[in-house]
């Protein structure tokens, strides 16, 4: 299972804080898809999931400035 | 003129370049302090005012600056620097982080930066300057920390030396966790400066030596102080309505460089884009840059002017006000992030029962 956030638009820290809380309303081993426009967040989000254990499964840049990060659920 | 320009734009670019680079973000630093129990950035700047501070009363020593602590307007300061802080949370970004993220295309952060120019400029030379000298009269008479004590400033910069190197250890010995990072495209230089995810504390060396390079290239044209973030950007908007060269100086090339540089790192790594906020952070970031203006006309500086720059000065402005600022975060922090959230949880819980 995928679900995807889409946080293009919102700055830091919002895109982490909604994926926080998106995290948790996925099963263990599904996957959340981040799509994301804030520069900080590059730094923010994959951290975050390397500290609380998640995988991250891939990680790209779509375009200027437009990034996507896929959080499987650990 | 041309050498304030040409100095002026090239240390402000360096800036902007670092910061948008190193992501050296006070804001969200003093935040994720709260939010996160999050130490690093803190951290990182007390290494930038660590290098500033130790070139800085180098070169006073040699006397090739001049430096004089002043009085301490504590009132100003505090209250200032308190308000500063829940501005900053709201605009997204302290003065200098507005700066370089309007250069990446925020286009939030050019309406905090017109805002918080306005509120400058009407504290300073407007209609609430009577308030703003009121407030800043109101006066301790030592603002040197070493001066109250009657010691001298090397003891509080060793002090300030061995804390930062005991809390940067324990820090690094903390076990690595890898973080997963985009695949380079790049190599060499190219990947270095437009690529490369630069470690917080290196980032925080670079910019503690662009503000001790400050000091020196500002005071050849006749401005003795370093890195000033508030007062230059008031004086674009008094210059552009008065039309007064006067308030041209260093400064106004310094933060217009700020801008340039972020451009040219956000556009080289292809972070560049025109981003438009939706109608509440557009709403925030307009409040957030009036607060701004307002606190750290008060309070005499910024997170720059004063966290950075006074507290390496080793003065009662910069390590008080620092404070407040820290503490004005983390007050709005709570009322933009955690209680929301928390609302939010106790609003989903009985429904996540029902099922």
């Amino acid at each position: 299972m995928q679900k995807t956030l889409e946080v293009m638009g919102q700055v830091c820290p919002f895109p982490l804080v909604e994926a926080k809380s998106a995290i948790e309303t996925i099963q263990s081993g599904d996957e959340l898809i981040i799509q994301f426009d804030c520069t900080q967040a590059t730094e923010s989000l994959p951290r975050w999931a390397a500290e609380a254990g998640h995988k991250v499964t891939n990680f790209e840049q779509l375009g200027d400035a437009a990034w996507s990060i896929t959080i499987q659920k650990k | 003129m041309i050498q304030m320009l040409i100095t002026g734009l090239i240390c402000g670019a360096l800036l902007g370049f670092v910061m948008q680079r190193g992501r050296f973000c006070l804001t969200g630093g003093f935040r994720d302090m709260f939010i996160a129990k999050d130490n690093r950035m803190f951290y990182a700047l007390l290494i930038a005012i660590c290098v500033q501070s130790v070139g800085v009363f180098t070169l006073i020593q040699l006397g090739i600056i001049d430096f004089t602590a002043g009085n301490f307007a504590w009132l100003g300061v505090i209250f200032g620097s308190f308000v500063f802080g829940i501005g900053i949370v709201l605009a997204g970004g302290c003065a200098t982080g507005t700066w370089y993220r309007a250069g990446e295309g925020l286009l939030g952060s050019w309406i905090a930066l017109f805002a918080y120019m306005l509120m400058a400029a009407v504290m300073k030379t407007g209609v609430l300057a009577p308030v703003n000298t009121e407030i800043s009269s109101i006066t301790l008479p030592e603002n040197s920390i070493a001066a109250t004590f009657g010691v001298s400033n090397w003891i509080f910069i060793v002090a300030l030396l061995l804390i930062t190197g005991g809390l940067v250890y324990r820090e690094l010995r903390k076990p690595k966790i890898a973080i997963p990072s985009l695949k380079p495209k790049r190599t060499g230089l190219n990947h270095l400066l437009f690529e490369k995810r630069w470690h917080p504390f290196v980032t925080a060396i670079l910019v503690g030596l662009i503000a001790l390079l400050a000091w020196p290239l500002s005071a050849a044209t006749g401005r003795m102080s370093g890195l000033g973030i508030t007062t230059p950007s008031a004086n674009i908007l008094q210059y552009l309505v008065i039309g007064d060269a006067a308030f041209i100086n260093w400064g106004v090339f310094l933060v217009l460089g700020i801008f340039l540089g972020s451009f040219i790192a956000a556009k080289g790594s292809k972070e560049f884009r025109f981003r438009m906020p939706d109608k509440k952070t557009g709403i925030n970031s307009f409040i957030g840059g009036l607060l701004m203006g307002f606190g750290a006309s008060l309070a005499g500086g910024c997170s720059i002017g004063n966290g950075l720059v006074m507290t390496s000065m080793m003065t009662w402005q910069g390590w008080i006000g620092l404070l407040f600022i820290i503490l004005g975060t983390w007050t709005a922090a709570y009322f933009v992030y955690v209680r929301p959230q928390k609302r939010r949880a106790s609003q989903s819980t009985p429904s996540q029962q029902a099922i």
